[in-house]
């Protein structure tokens, strides 16, 4: 069984701190995803979800502490090769963060382009395809400043899954969203769970996303993970925060 | 590792169809395909044990190519897995490129005048607001952030200090070191000092500060309100009822229309300065004869002009950064755009209306001006 559980295990967090200049921000934090599971980060703002998921992208560097993606060590593996194993990596930021200056489309092809001999025509239909799923195939040729929040978001997703990635990352997907934009794509999000086996691990704080979306979560405080199970487990904790949290979130 | 076979009208698949192997498989393929007539292929997909939505595009895009050449695809014996995900990432072509249509001369040269006319309208409107607000600012505080002036008067002008000093008294120096190689042909090396004296105050002076303004100063309120209206902080000053123009524009107005005469002054002095080392050092005229000449051919109405000068360029300054600045759409990348623009524009502008008061100096004044 922990044999199994083991192998399952894409993301493994083990004694991670971290912070900016001399604060720490993470302190001791340990946590596991598995394989084809929605994990959810979750917790009151500036509780450090953001700054973990960003160490687990390898964004930021920890003080100490061990993170394993894939049970490859992230925190040792030399540039090229963690070029390489971020290739089996989406991340859908907060904002998007599409470039502005080219279209919809020349930002979804930048994976491609930069890391495959595709030629110009399978990208093109690659792309094609991925906003489809996404039902963006309309704003093909559009800036992103041309785009709506929700619109933004989901042509960041095509992005982020233009490589069939394994384990996709989401920060605050349902930020700034309205609650059925919000909606529509948790499901896209569980879609892609259920269609193409994505593992997922999603920083939020929005209750009804959560309650759409996760199958174990991870719920932080001030920096550490108060408590790690699935959903039904972490609202029968007992643990006044995490309660408290779903009853008023 | 993909396996591509093609027997009689059959052509099988074998393998890992993923991203690494599409780009060669549609080569390869379209290789053996070359000399097909017309009629109907089977592509076997039975020996296929994984593929990704790369493959799926390498398919799709390989039938829509023989369609194109009257050969009909038809796929056979897809296993499960394969099927799945030809269900989920097939796609019809992506749509071509909506072809860009060059309009006609006429409809360019008219485009253009609507769109100068409309900025020129943007800019008057620009311009009546910063002034009026500008002028009600003096007596009545209210709208302006309070130390604001006192702040931009730091950041656009005792910041500027040091590199308009440098710059003058280079430009002074160089002025002098060359001019002085060829007035002492004539034995009238004493001349540098009018020369120097006249072009600093009248030209280099209010010319050299106002192209560092622009670059320092005009870049900074453009890329400062482009960046507020990207992120819609223009849009909560007006919500809390405050004009963005009073409350951002203006003391950055009245700190340029303050610092750049007196950075001008600063400029003509020390540009006389970097002449005056030449006129001791290379021509042997000490720093008083060179001082009484000086002082002989200047006149209160050049530094006038000079200062009139700089009081109009700071204001082509502030309000082509501001009209830039409030002009940004869009994101990120359009602030970067307008910046850049703010300054060509700026230093443009500045150079026409340096030429224009030229001339309005010269023939107002007669000729001996």
């Amino acid at each position: 069984m922990e044999r199994e559980r083991e192998m399952r295990e894409i993301v493994r967090v083990r004694g991670l701190h971290a912070g900016y200049d001399e604060e720490e921000i993470l302190h001791d934090i340990s946590l596991t995803a598995l394989a084809g599971d929605v994990t959810v980060i979750l917790g009151a703002s500036g509780c450090g979800k953001t700054t973990l998921l960003k160490h687990l992208i390898r964004l930021y560097v920890p003080s100490r502490g061990s993170i394993e993606l894939f049970g490859r060590e992230i925190t040792t593996m030399d540039e090229p090769e963690f070029d390489e194993l971020l290739q089996q990596v989406g991340v859908l930021f907060q904002n998007g963060a599409l470039l502005n200056s080219i279209s919809v489309a020349e930002n979804v092809a930048i994976p491609l382009e930069q890391h495959t001999t595709l030629p110009p025509e399978l990208i093109a239909r690659l792309v094609h395809t991925k906003l489809r799923l996404v039902e963006m195939d309309q704003a093909l040729d559009k800036r992103p400043a041309e785009l709506s929040g929700g619109m933004r978001k989901r042509a960041a997703l095509a992005r982020a899954i233009i490589l069939d990635p394994p384990l996709l990352f989401c920060d605050e997907p349902s930020a700034g969203l309205d609650p059925t934009t919000s909606a529509g794509l948790d499901y896209l999000l569980l879609k892609l769970r259920d269609e193409l086996g994505m593992s997922m691990v999603i920083v939020t704080h929005v209750v009804a996303s959560i309650k759409r979306i996760a199958d174990r979560c991870i719920f932080m405080d001030q920096g550490e993970v108060l408590f790690s199970g699935t959903l039904k487990e972490a609202e029968s904790s007992g643990l006044e925060k995490i309660e408290r949290f779903f009853r008023e979130g | 590792m993909l396996r591509i076979v093609l027997t009689g009208d059959t052509l099988s698949l074998a393998g890992v169809l993923s991203r690494e192997e599409a780009g060669r498989a549609l080569t390869d393929i379209r290789g053996r395909l070359a000399a097909s007539a017309p009629g109907r292929m089977h592509l076997d997909l039975s020996g296929l044990e994984r593929i990704d939505s790369a493959g799926v595009a390498m398919i799709d895009q390989l039938r829509q190519e023989l369609q194109a050449r009257g050969l009909e695809a038809e796929l056979t014996r897809v296993p499960a897995q394969v099927s799945e995900a030809l269900k989920l990432f097939s796609a019809p072509a992506a749509p071509a490129p909506t072809p860009q249509v060059r309009e006609s001369l006429f409809y360019r040269v008219g485009d253009a005048a609507v769109k100068a006319a409309h900025t020129a309208w943007i800019m008057l409107y620009l311009i009546a607001d910063t002034l009026y607000f500008a002028v009600v600012g003096l007596f009545n505080r209210r709208g302006i952030r309070k130390g604001e002036f006192i702040n931009q008067s730091i950041l656009i002008g005792v910041n500027a200090l040091p590199i308009v000093a440098l710059i003058s008294f280079l430009i002074g120096f160089i002025l002098a070191l060359q001019s002085a190689a060829q007035l002492r042909q004539f034995g009238a090396a004493i001349y540098v000092a009018d020369l120097i004296a006249i072009a600093m105050t009248r030209e280099m002076g209010p010319l050299i500060t106002a192209i560092l303004f622009a670059g320092r100063s005009g870049s900074a309120i453009a890329a400062e309100l482009a960046t507020m209206g990207v992120t819609e902080e223009t849009d909560a000053l007006r919500s809390m009822g405050l004009n963005p123009t009073r409350y951002v524009l203006v003391p950055k107005f009245y700190a340029i229309t303050l610092t750049m005469p007196l950075l001008t002054v600063l400029s003509i002095i020390i540009g006389i300065g970097g002449a005056m080392v030449i006129g001791y050092s290379y021509l042997g005229i000490g720093p008083k004869p060179f001082y009484q000449e000086v002082m002989t051919v200047l006149f209160f109405r050049d530094i006038l002009t000079g200062l009139i000068k700089s009081v109009v360029f700071a204001w082509i300054i502030a309000l082509v950064g501001a009209y830039y600045g409030f002009s940004a759409r869009g994101g990120s990348e359009d602030v970067g755009r307008v910046t850049t623009a703010a300054v060509v524009a700026s230093i443009f502008w500045v150079i026409l209306a340096d030429s224009l008061l030229g001339l309005v100096f010269y023939f107002g004044q007669g000729l001996e001006y």
